[in-house]
């Protein structure tokens, strides 16, 4: 099907679309793109592709004519062509679910491509799928939980997430005690020594629902439950209509408002395609068990990080595992287990 | 009449597709789980290399089997006998001066309750006694805390309570009663939060 | 097609000439939709970032106004019902003229869906066959699915009667009657399912209720009417097009029954809210007198009802119903306050307090309010453009000069 998709736009169908942003008008005319029909009169611009294309052409021209540059940018003019050429297949390629392996490898392969071009650093990312006979399932202690908030930063850290909007996976509500689960009145903004006398700390995040509400409403399948429970996105189909946001009764999701913004080196390069890989404005993001890590057969970064051992991560069909165990012999709870989602996450006491 | 017939087909095909897709097998996760739970063997050779399999030491019961760290490879002035070669009482009278663990205090429950000899074996410093007098190997020094903190230990055992150190594909290693609580000084100070969200606060405001 | 291509040269004509007020509404409007568009251009670059919304309100102005349209867009079938299916000819004059506001106001609607995505270029993944379309299970689907479906059978009847009339011939009924009752069927269903959309979310206490269906139904019934009773009295003055005066009265009356319905629904929600409140009532808390503290929306709910009651009201009486003035005035504060209400008072507070208890406020930015005013903007001049070339051929102004 992807190749089909290529062979189409690649005709170039000669449908003439206005900008109504940055392009001068003459050069913007040249290029052919496909019309959306969107019943409006209202057009708008593709930015990306159109800039890069523009690049694209004016490099073509600039080699064949023999233009008086220096050497390099003969050289950059072949990069240009090759991160334009990246970005046209991007954009066009159809939903990961239905991708084969080989076009799995191929995408892949563009954007660790693409990353290169763009700051001569190697990233590494996988498309490993989910394996046989595992159903990820998390327990939290809400007695152990000292409100350190180390598990956020090892998230935000892990999974590449923008900086400048201070986006965080994972939330810490500072509880107080004899008020129950009342999270009206928790504080999850706290900064002071910890653990507070008159409160208890509990997490919260995506939980993974095994009938996840927001699989249920994205108009693109943009996002969807794997095999072994991690409710994941892909980034590339997702649309941005924020369905899914509204959808989801624990405040799992988050959105990219602007192009996330992350220190070059303090990217994580090892990567996932529905995990960690860096995400573009737009679009949807969550928590994801860090499935760059618990794929490989590793723990998510924030159970990993938490000295008190407040989080417990395992496989829910390993009878020995110690998530069972927990379910087994503690008392555990979930939250808005009234709403029928069916979360994949407990919470339990000492 | 023709298009009433028409409409009330359109009516009932509208009906007949718009059942949502979901297949829902299981009523709720525990159905599920119990369904299709396998007998799925953790990887105990670490294959990942994370650990070399000679430095664990394997703590089973009736009802799990994890690993541990070796803590004697781990305490670098072990073995303990090395210097403590005559009683402690007697150790104090020598003018040794103020060396290694000389102020260690104990905080640890009240004087009723601990002392240095509710763990410790005055002429025999490598290894550490129960209250019945049983000699504990250092590495197995969970067996102590547990006389008294029997539900912690049992969490610990079932794995609720503690720090896993290996993943969850391979065999569990956990750590030591003891590297998380100081025996002397079992209780965890407080700290400051690692982080604080200003975003979060002007979106409140 | 000969007919077609002349029909579209014939109106550019007719379009383009006019009185002084007439091409001075179309600069305003065009300014306006100039501004919409540089607004758009400011959020294309940087982001919704640049609008008011955030991860506690993710939808804000647009989607609220997107909700108010579609309600627009389905009360055409106000008109549409009496004339065809109860023959009361009265009615007939006004149809086009509520399929053209239709028309108009579907094409708002998809624009402020456009303007609320994240990711307007990839909208082609929502086409089945070279995207995935997650029908059933998506309420947006159907929604695509609706709306998409009425904006093309009310471009296709009354274009199929304008052309007919455009060349002297008589619309033949055996053609246009079948597509005019499934679009009545049709109007009830998109409100119906834009209601789903909200309505099917159990994460969202305020929307989670089997009122919210009827009562887009009743809100939309009486703000698109009061809407087209508006027009219809600018159509009078401006344009020699004849409508009745029974004609207003007829439609005058759909209104009062709506107002009064949509009266009787916002009673029965605030019972079930504040008789015995529960944890689900903070939404309504939060909008009608505030919660710890935050109060931004009480102002604007209470502004809205104030304005929905009085209107209401003022349309129970004969004599001040049959008094054209009072009338207007009584269509203006419904239309308003409803637009608040729908706005406002639905899509904000359902998202207010956020899952955890938690109160983010959202007020739209400058940006948001441009690219609103520019749609709305765009919306006014298709209907201009519609009303006009419509009402010409109705009178005979336009003809199809067979050369």
């Amino acid at each position: 099907m992807n190749k089909e998709i290529k062979k189409w736009f690649s005709l170039n169908l000669g449908n003439k679309k206005q900008s109504n942003s940055g392009c001068s008008e003459s050069k913007c005319d040249k290029h052919p793109l496909e019309n959306k029909e969107d019943g409006i009169s209202q057009v708008f611009d593709v930015n990306m592709n159109r800039r890069q294309a523009f690049k694209k052409i004016t490099a073509g021209l600039m080699i064949g004519a023999g233009a008086v540059n220096s050497s390099c940018s003969v050289v950059s003019g072949e990069e240009n062509k090759e991160k334009s050429q990246i970005e046209w297949e991007e954009y066009f390629k159809g939903n990961y679910k239905l991708m084969s392996d080989e076009e799995k490898d191929k995408t892949v392969n563009r954007l660790v491509r693409s990353y290169e071009l763009r700051n001569g650093k190697k990233l590494n990312i996988s498309s490993k799928g989910p394996e046989e006979d595992v159903l990820f399932g998390y327990a939290f202690n809400i007695s152990k939980c000292q409100g350190y908030m180390d598990c956020v930063n090892a998230c935000v850290e892990e999974n590449n997430q923008d900086r400048a909007s201070q986006m965080q996976y994972i939330r810490i509500h500072e509880m107080n005690d004899g008020k129950g689960l009342n999270f009206g009145e928790a504080d999850d903004t706290f900064y002071h020594e910890v653990p507070a006398a008159g409160h208890f700390y509990l997490g919260t995040q995506c939980f993974h629902c095994d009938n996840p509400p927001c699989v249920e409403v994205c108009p693109v399948q943009a996002t969807w439950k794997e095999k072994d429970g991690i409710v994941v996105i892909d980034y590339d189909w997702c649309i941005g209509c924020r369905y899914c946001m509204a959808a989801c009764p624990y405040d799992g999701r988050r959105f990219n408002w602007s192009t996330p913004q992350i220190p070059e080196q303090e990217v994580n390069k090892n990567q996932h395609y529905l995990g960690n890989r860096l995400r573009k404005k737009g679009v949807m993001e969550k928590c994801t068990f860090c499935i760059q890590r618990s794929r490989e057969g590793n723990n998510p970064a924030c159970v990993d990080a938490c000295p008190t051992g407040s989080r417990i991560f395992g496989n829910l069909l390993d009878p020995k595992s110690e998530i069972r165990w927990v379910l087994a012999n503690k008392k555990v709870f979930r939250l808005k287990e009234d709403l029928g989602t069916e979360p994949k996450f407990w919470y339990f006491m000492d | 009449m023709k298009l009433k017939l028409n409409i009330s087909i359109l009516l009932l095909a509208i009906i007949m597709i718009s059942c949502k897709n979901d297949q829902k097998e299981y009523h709720n996760i525990i159905d599920k789980i119990e369904a299709k739970s396998t007998d799925y063997k953790r990887d105990s050779t670490f294959s990942n290399n994370q650990f070399e399999k000679s430095d664990l030491v394997q703590v089973t019961d009736h009802e799990t089997q994890f690993y541990i760290e070796n803590r004697k490879n781990r305490i670098e002035s072990y073995e303990c006998s090395e210097c403590h070669d005559k009683p402690v009482s007697q150790l104090q009278t020598e003018n040794l001066g103020k060396k290694a663990h000389w102020d260690i205090k104990i905080n640890h429950a009240d004087n009723k309750t601990m002392s240095c000899l509710s763990c410790h074996i005055e002429n025999d410093m490598d290894n550490l006694h129960s209250i019945t007098g049983e000699t504990i190997d250092l590495n197995f020094s969970y067996q102590l805390c547990n006389q008294c903190h029997n539900k912690e230990v049992k969490d610990w055992k079932g794995g609720a309570h503690g720090k896993n150190i290996s993943g969850w594909k391979t065999s569990r290693v956990s750590k030591l009663c003891v590297e998380c609580h100081d025996p002397h000084k079992p209780s965890i100070e407080k700290r400051w939060p690692a982080r604080y969200n200003s975003q979060m606060v002007d979106e409140r405001n | 097609m000969k007919v077609l291509k002349n029909l579209i040269k014939d109106s550019l004509v007719y379009l383009t000439h006019g009185r002084k007020s007439y091409h001075i509404w179309m600069a305003f409007l065009t300014f306006l939709m100039l501004l919409g568009m540089y607004s758009y251009s400011l959020q294309l670059e940087q982001g919704l970032s640049v609008t008011g919304m955030n991860d506690r309100v993710s939808w804000g102005l647009y989607i609220s106004n997107f909700t108010f349209l579609v309600g627009i867009a389905a009360a055409a079938v106000m008109l549409v019902l009496p004339a065809y299916v109860l023959k009361d000819f009265d009615f007939k004059q006004a149809v086009l003229i509520g399929e053209g506001l239709a028309v108009a106001a579907l094409c708002m609607c998809l624009a402020f869906i456009i303007a609320d995505m994240g990711g307007p270029a990839r909208l082609w993944h929502l086409i089945p066959g070279i995207g995935v379309f997650n029908f059933p299970n998506s309420m947006l689907t159907w929604d695509i699915i609706v709306l998409n479906g009425y904006l093309f059978i009310n471009i296709s009847i009354p274009l199929y009667i304008l052309i007919m009339r455009y060349q002297g011939k008589t619309p033949n009924p055996k053609i246009y009657i079948p597509g005019v009752m499934i679009s009545v069927f049709w109007a009830v269903s998109i409100h119906l399912v834009t209601a789903f959309l909200y309505q099917g979310l159990q994460a969202r206490p305020f929307w989670n209720n089997a009122l919210l269906g009827p009562r887009f139904l009743a809100s939309a019934f009486a703000a698109g009417p009061a809407l087209i009773i508006l027009v219809l009295a600018m159509i009078r003055k401006f344009t020699d097009f004849k409508i009745d005066d029974k004609t207003i009265k007829k439609i005058a009356l759909v209104v009062t029954v709506a107002a009064q319905i949509n009266l009787i629904m916002l009673i029965s929600e605030l019972f079930k809210e504040f008789y015995a409140p529960t944890h689900h009532s903070e939404s309504a808390y939060y909008l009608f007198f505030g919660l710890h503290g935050k109060a931004k929306l009480v102002p604007w709910i209470w502004t809205a009802i104030t304005m929905n009651v009085v209107a209401t009201v003022i349309l129970l009486f004969h004599k001040l119903r049959n008094n054209f003035t009072i009338l207007y005035i009584a269509c203006i504060l419904l239309f308003i306050g409803i637009w608040i209400e729908k706005g406002f008072g639905l899509i904000v507070p359902g998202f207010i307090p956020g899952p955890w208890g938690k109160i983010a406020e959202y007020f739209p930015t400058m940006t948001e309010i441009g690219v609103t005013i520019g749609i709305w903007a765009m919306g006014a001049f298709i209907f201009s453009i519609l009303a006009r070339t419509g009402i010409a051929i109705e009178l005979g102004k336009i003809k199809f000069k067979n050369n």
